[in-house]
Formats: structure tokens, C-alpha cells, sequence
């Protein structure tokens, strides 16, 4: 009798798993075109706003990962470009787009995500100072002139550091060959 | 219909799952920091609460007794992982507010305490109050922790400066501010409560 309950218990546990996964699979395979466009249209607004004289990008690969977009100008010319940067700050990671024009100087800078402390380190968000004040700075070399937040020293060094270790790296990629 | 308002406000104010039943404590510590925060995760609790006590219920009598909590584990977090995708593809905007918080919630325990204290044993409508009142208790809590914390500790309500006369109090804001407010909450609230019995 004992045994019988066990296979009872497995087929019903079994089934109710098997609807689910098949729901789900269902669900995905509707949605997920969806989401990767809705992703895409977003990311080209993102690319937009971080440097708005561009007319149009292009994403520069190696294998499956992005490494930084071109961006080209009316006339099919190069006019800079845009990566993401990020690193962890005091209590999450912090991911940044910045828009940099051919000689790495700083277009303008927008903070993706983080999570950090409300009233500290979100100050990076709400204070418009701290993000403004990277325009027209070397983005290559950001040791002086980028003041950081009082209270958020931490997840203002993060931005500072992640932002300058990514545009030396692509600085090398685009001048170095 | 009384005994559906009765099991509405039970969740609210008798049994809170945070006051009383001390359920759910581990989001409410890390989401409480700021009130739009613990509206976005209140938001999403009530409704996948209340969902997900509906099915539960409606497939109480198919569940045997034995099996039912990796039945309800199953039921619970493919419902929110279709929740998740809907909401990516046809809600972007609402996917950016909560986006966050509805993965977490598959590991809520009030979810799960629900659908094995209540939703397995009654049937659907009062399973979708009790969820309700859970989720409506769950949303006020949350609600006033992280209004506590968010004024006295940041000096703002909602994201916006209010006008205050003393240095906000950084710790409050910070993990041991939230065990600070919520220990002394509960026992204020506690004490209310023993008052008028």
C-alpha cells in the first residue's frame, strides 16, 4: 500500500511540475521576442541620451559581449563613443552609460542602475551637480575635478574609478592599433 | 459577509503578518529604506498574494497532504515567473517600478505561510480576501517602518525634501535602523493592542 502512495505522490508531483515548466515555456517563448526589442528600443534611447549629436550607432563586439558602441554622425563619420561601465559600490553594483567624443572627452553620463544607501549613496542620482560636473572631462583621466558627495564618498569613488578604468581600456582598443 | 470582512481585517490589524505573526521580516528589513521602495514591494506582495491563494485553493482538493509544500513551492514560483515576463513584454513601465521586488517575493514566506495556513484549507473567495487582508496588512506595515525610517533618517517622504529642524539620523536609514524601528514599532503596537482587550 505504502508503495503505491509513493508512485501516487511522484506522478501527481510530476504533472503539476510538467504543467508548470510547459506554462512557462509557453509564456516565454510569447513574451521573450517582446522583451528583447522593448530591451533594445530602450538601450538606443539610453545611447542617445548619453551623447544626442549622434545619428546613429554601432555596437562593437568581441564573441557574444558588447564592448562599446560607435557613434557616427550625419555624415557617416565617426563623432565618439559610448560604453558601459560599472563596479561595486558601497552596497551594490553601479552601472553607468557615458557618451565620450573621439579624444575621450566626456559628453555626458547616466547612471543605469545601482542600489545604494537611500539619502547617501542615491545622492549620485538626486544631486543633478554630481553627474554634470563629469562634462567635458577626460574620461581617461578623472583623478582630479570630479568632486565626490559627502556621505557617499564610497559610491562616488566607484562611479569615478569605473568610469576611468573603462575609457583607458577603450582608449587603447580605438588609439592603440 | 461578515465572516469575509472578518477575515479581511484580521490580516490588517489581529493578525498582521508582520506585527504579529512576525512573518516576511527578512524583505521587510532591506526594503524598507525608503517609502516609494516599500510601496513598489507592498504592491507587488497584494498582488501575487492574492493570486497565488486563488490557485492554491482551487487546487486544494488535487494536492495530496504529504506533498504539498514542494506542490505549493512549484505552483507558487512558476505563477511568478510567468507574472515577471508578462509584465516585461506588456508593462515596461510597471516592470521598472517593481521589476526589483517580484523576484523576490518567491521566497516570501507570508506567500507560502498563506497558502499552508489558509488557502489550503478554504475555499476560493475566502482565500482571495484572506490574501487581501494579508497583502493590505503586509503594504500598511511596510508602509510605516519605512515612513519612519525615511523621515527621521534622510529628512524626505517619498523621495521629496520635507522641511525639517533637526540633522536626519543616518543610521535609520542604514540595516541596524531597521531592526531599531521595527523592534520598537512592534512592541508599541503590541502594547496598543493589549490596552484594548
Amino acid at each position: 500500500m505504502v508503495r503505491n502512495d509513493y508512485f501516487k505522490y511522484t506522478l501527481i508531483l510530476a504533472v503539476i511540475c510538467f504543467v508548470a515548466s510547459a506554462l512557462l515555456g509557453a509564456v516565454y517563448s510569447v513574451t521573450n521576442p517582446i522583451i528583447l526589442s522593448q530591451q533594445a528600443l530602450q538601450e538606443q534611447s539610453g545611447l542617445r541620451e548619453v551623447l544626442p549629436e549622434a545619428k546613429s550607432f554601432e555596437a562593437v563586439k568581441e564573441g557574444e559581449n558588447i564592448l562599446y558602441f560607435t557613434a557616427f554622425g550625419p555624415g557617416e563619420n565617426v563623432l565618439g563613443y559610448v560604453f558601459k561601465a560599472s563596479k561595486k559600490g558601497y552596497s551594490s553594483e553601479i552601472a553607468t552609460l557615458v557618451g565620450v567624443d573621439q579624444a575621450g572627452v566626456i559628453s555626458r553620463v547616466k547612471i543605469l542602475s545601482q542600489n545604494e544607501t537611500p539619502g547617501l549613496g542615491t545622492r549620485i542620482i538626486e544631486a543633478l551637480w554630481f553627474q554634470e560636473q563629469f562634462r567635458g572631462k577626460k574620461s581617461d583621466n578623472l583623478s582630479n575635478g570630479v568632486q565626490a558627495i559627502t556621505g557617499a564618498t564610497i559610491t562616488s569613488r566607484a562611479v569615478i574609478s569605473s568610469i576611468n578604468e573603462k575609457a583607458k581600456e577603450i582608449m587603447e582598443r580605438v588609439h592603440g592599433r | 459577509m461578515k465572516k469575509l470582512w472578518r477575515e479581511f481585517i484580521k490580516g490588517i490589524w489581529t493578525e498582521n503578518p508582520i506585527f504579529f505573526i512576525v512573518l516576511g521580516l527578512c524583505p521587510t528589513l532591506a526594503v524598507s529604506t525608503s517609502v516609494n521602495n516599500a510601496v513598489g514591494m507592498g504592491v507587488a506582495v497584494i498582488f501575487v498574494l492574492v493570486c497565488s491563494n486563488v490557485i492554491i485553493s482551487m487546487m486544494r482538493n488535487i494536492i495530496p497532504d504529504k506533498i504539498r509544500i514542494p506542490c505549493y513551492i512549484v505552483v507558487i514560483a512558476s505563477f511568478v515567473g510567468i507574472v515577471e515576463m508578462a509584465m516585461k513584454a506588456y508593462a515596461p513601465a510597471l516592470d521598472k517600478a517593481l521589476g526589483v521586488y517580484v523576484p523576490l517575493i518567491v521566497v516570501n514566506c507570508i506567500i507560502l505561510g498563506r497558502a499552508e495556513a489558509f488557502a489550503s484549507k478554504n475555499p476560493v473567495i475566502a482565500s482571495l480576501i484572506d490574501g487581501l487582508g494579508m497583502g493590505v496588512g503586509f503594504f500598511l506595515a511596510l508602509f510605516v517602518i519605512s515612513a519612519v525610517r525615511e523621515v527621521l533618517g534622510s529628512g524626505k517622504f517619498a523621495g521629496f525634501a520635507i522641511p525639517v529642524t533637526f540633522e536626519p539620523a543616518a543610521i535609520l536609514v542604514l540595516a541596524p535602523g531597521a531592526l531599531l524601528v521595527l523592534g520598537l514599532l512592534m512592541g508599541g503596537i503590541r502594547w496598543i493592542k493589549s490596552l484594548r482587550s
